[in-house]
């Protein structure tokens, strides 16, 4: 379980102007074995939150406890995957997946059989020798996913992993996900920016809204599992379709506040 | 479900390719060495010696001219050999620590664009006549260059590639040897490639201006005599030394940044 009370974080500005307030008061539950999704406009602080849970950044104040431990840095029970990858291009995708055990110090047989059991779980058996230059991204980042999984986490942070994929790579990956998921259920918090996946992928969904980032509300996917077997018929329900118009609705209202302020604060700027 | 292999880019022969992409250097090759015969025939100058002659002067002074260039091969190797160490050493360690990149940055690049000979007189006085006079001089022309290079190359590691690392609770020495030090290379064998022409350079100006040794004596002593043959000989003999000698280096980069895609080499 991964407890955040009342974290907030704030960054230095650039020369001059004031420090941007990345998240204010978030107070959030992470419940072993859930899929949480975590959806907001961009900026609005989704992954300075998801580096705070990952010991990456320091949170200004509050507490976050990861098994009622307080996360002081990365540690083994966490593994992250990125939204470019990180993939080193100078390893082959065995090397690259074996890295968390490496550092780790596990030794190079073991890790590398683990490793292999792992490639072949996100489907890329054979291509262990291959250089990630010389894959897909939608490869490259099975071999993220590998790499995270490959250390035995019980919590898998994803910033926005399928963001940088093409619609139909994203499709396929969103369902080897939740095949992997639903089979293993390692508590997953997964970022994203499509109302349709965060649906699609989660058991609830945390909607969070910028300037400063803080948590709107969170919602309760009520879909029933497994989805992987039938992602389509999925999609169609009206279930879905009735959840993504709630997001919507919630997002389109959050984005009217948001131009509501900056034409207040421009009009306050121009008065004499 | 199982991934689908990348279509493999349509193989074309290694060996047509490159017959395909060195004409313009063959034929560029063949209009220089024909033009400078032809030239220095209808000049008929002793300023401007057609080629033939230039190599009928290398044949003549064969023997010497080996000695000469053993000697020369000497000092840029050594030269050369504490350049690198040196120069890398340092950028990894600037690299490495911001206060000590601060405080060396603006004498390293004082140190880059300066006349290197200016130091000559020094290096005499404190070598004479020795070896390491030139050795020194190759190492004033070389390694700023390198020095440089490494520590962009620290600081141009992409920070997505650093946090993994961390995301990975790996340890420093492990952030260096995994991650740093092969991002860094492919910058760090750029700066070698720029520093081995430099050395070159810095081999014959030490040998024909400080300690007066090897190939930098037979063209200080040919352009006494005014013998332009010899002089372009010489300059025949140290063109190839540093193409062999950037050959080289190319192929060490080569080696060590294969996982480099092909349009950026
Ligand atoms: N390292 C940083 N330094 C300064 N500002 C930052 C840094 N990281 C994030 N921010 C700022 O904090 C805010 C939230 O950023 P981020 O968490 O990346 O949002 P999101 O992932 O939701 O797009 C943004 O205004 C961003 O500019
Ligand atoms: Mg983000």
């Amino acid at each position: 379980m991964i407890e955040i009370k009342g974290v907030s974080k704030a960054f230095p500005g650039r020369k001059g102007s004031e420090p941007v307030q990345a998240l204010k008061d978030v107070d959030l539950i992470v419940r072993d074995n859930e899929f949480l999704t975590v959806l907001g406009p961009s900026g609005c602080g989704k992954t300075t939150l998801l580096r705070v849970i990952a010991g990456l950044v320091p949170h200004d104040t509050g507490e976050v406890l990861v098994d009622g431990k307080p996360v002081t840095g990365p540690g083994p029970e966490r593994a992250m995957v990125f939204q470019s990858f990180a993939l080193m291009p100078w390893d082959n995708v065995l090397t690259n997946v074996a890295f968390g055990l490496e550092m780790q110090g596990v030794d190079k047989k073991t890790r590398e059989l683990k490793a292999l059991e792992l490639i072949e779980m996100v489907g890329l058996g054979g291509f262990e020798k291959r250089l990630p230059g010389e894959l897909s991204g939608g490869m490259q980042q099975r071999v993220g996913l590998a790499r995270a999984l490959a250390v035995s986490p019980k919590v898998l942070l994803m910033d926005e992993p399928f963001g940088a994929l093409d619609e139909q790579t994203r499709r396929l990956l969103q369902e080897e996900l939740l095949r992997i998921w639903e089979a293993t259920r390692t508590t997953v918090v997964f970022i994203t920016h499509s109302m349709e996946e965060a649906v699609l992928l989660g058991d609830r969904v945390v909607l969070m809204r910028p300037r400063p980032g803080r948590i709107d509300q969170i919602l309760d996917i009520p879909m029933a599992r497994p989805r992987s077997t039938h992602l389509d018929s999925v999609e169609s329900s009206g279930e879905f379709t009735a959840m993504v118009g709630l997001l919507w609705s919630n997002l389109r209202a959050m984005h009217s506040d948001v131009r509501r302020a900056r034409q207040a604060g421009q009009a306050a700027a121009t008065k004499p | 479900m199982a991934a689908v292999a990348p279509t493999p880019a349509r193989v074309v022969s290694p060996g047509f390719l490159s017959r395909l992409e060195a004409w313009p250097t063959v034929a560029s090759f063949i209009v220089l060495v024909g033009g400078w015969e032809l030239l220095g025939r209808s000049l008929n100058q002793p300023f401007f010696p057609p080629l033939s002659s230039v190599l009928n002067e290398l044949a003549i002074n064969q023997a010497e001219i080996m000695a000469a260039l053993g000697t020369s091969l000497t000092n840029l190797v050594l030269g050369f050999i504490v350049s690198v160490v040196f120069g890398v050493g340092l950028g990894l360690l600037m690299g490495a620590f911001r206060k000590l990149d601060a405080a060396l940055d603006i004498y390293i690049n004082a140190l880059l664009t300066a006349p290197s000979l200016v130091f000559a007189p020094i290096f005499f006085a404190i070598w004479g006549l020795e070896r390491w006079s030139i050795v020194a001089v190759i190492f004033m022309y070389s390694t700023w260059i390198m020095v440089v290079n490494t520590v962009t190359a620290v600081h141009t590691v992409p920070p997505e590639m650093l946090e993994m690392g961390r995301a990975f609770n790996a340890p420093r020495i492990k952030t260096w040897t995994r991650i740093v030090l092969p991002s860094a290379t492919p910058l760090i064998m750029a700066g070698i490639r720029l520093a081995t022409g430099r050395a070159v350079k810095g081999m014959l100006n030490g040998e024909m201006f400080i300690a007066i040794v090897g190939l930098g004596k037979l063209v200080k002593d040919g352009s006494g005599r005014f013998d332009a043959s010899l002089v372009l000989a010489i300059l025949v003999v140290i063109i190839v030394v540093a193409f062999i000698a950037l050959w080289v280096v190319g192929w060490v980069d080569a080696r060590l940044t294969r996982w480099l895609p092909k349009t950026s080499r």
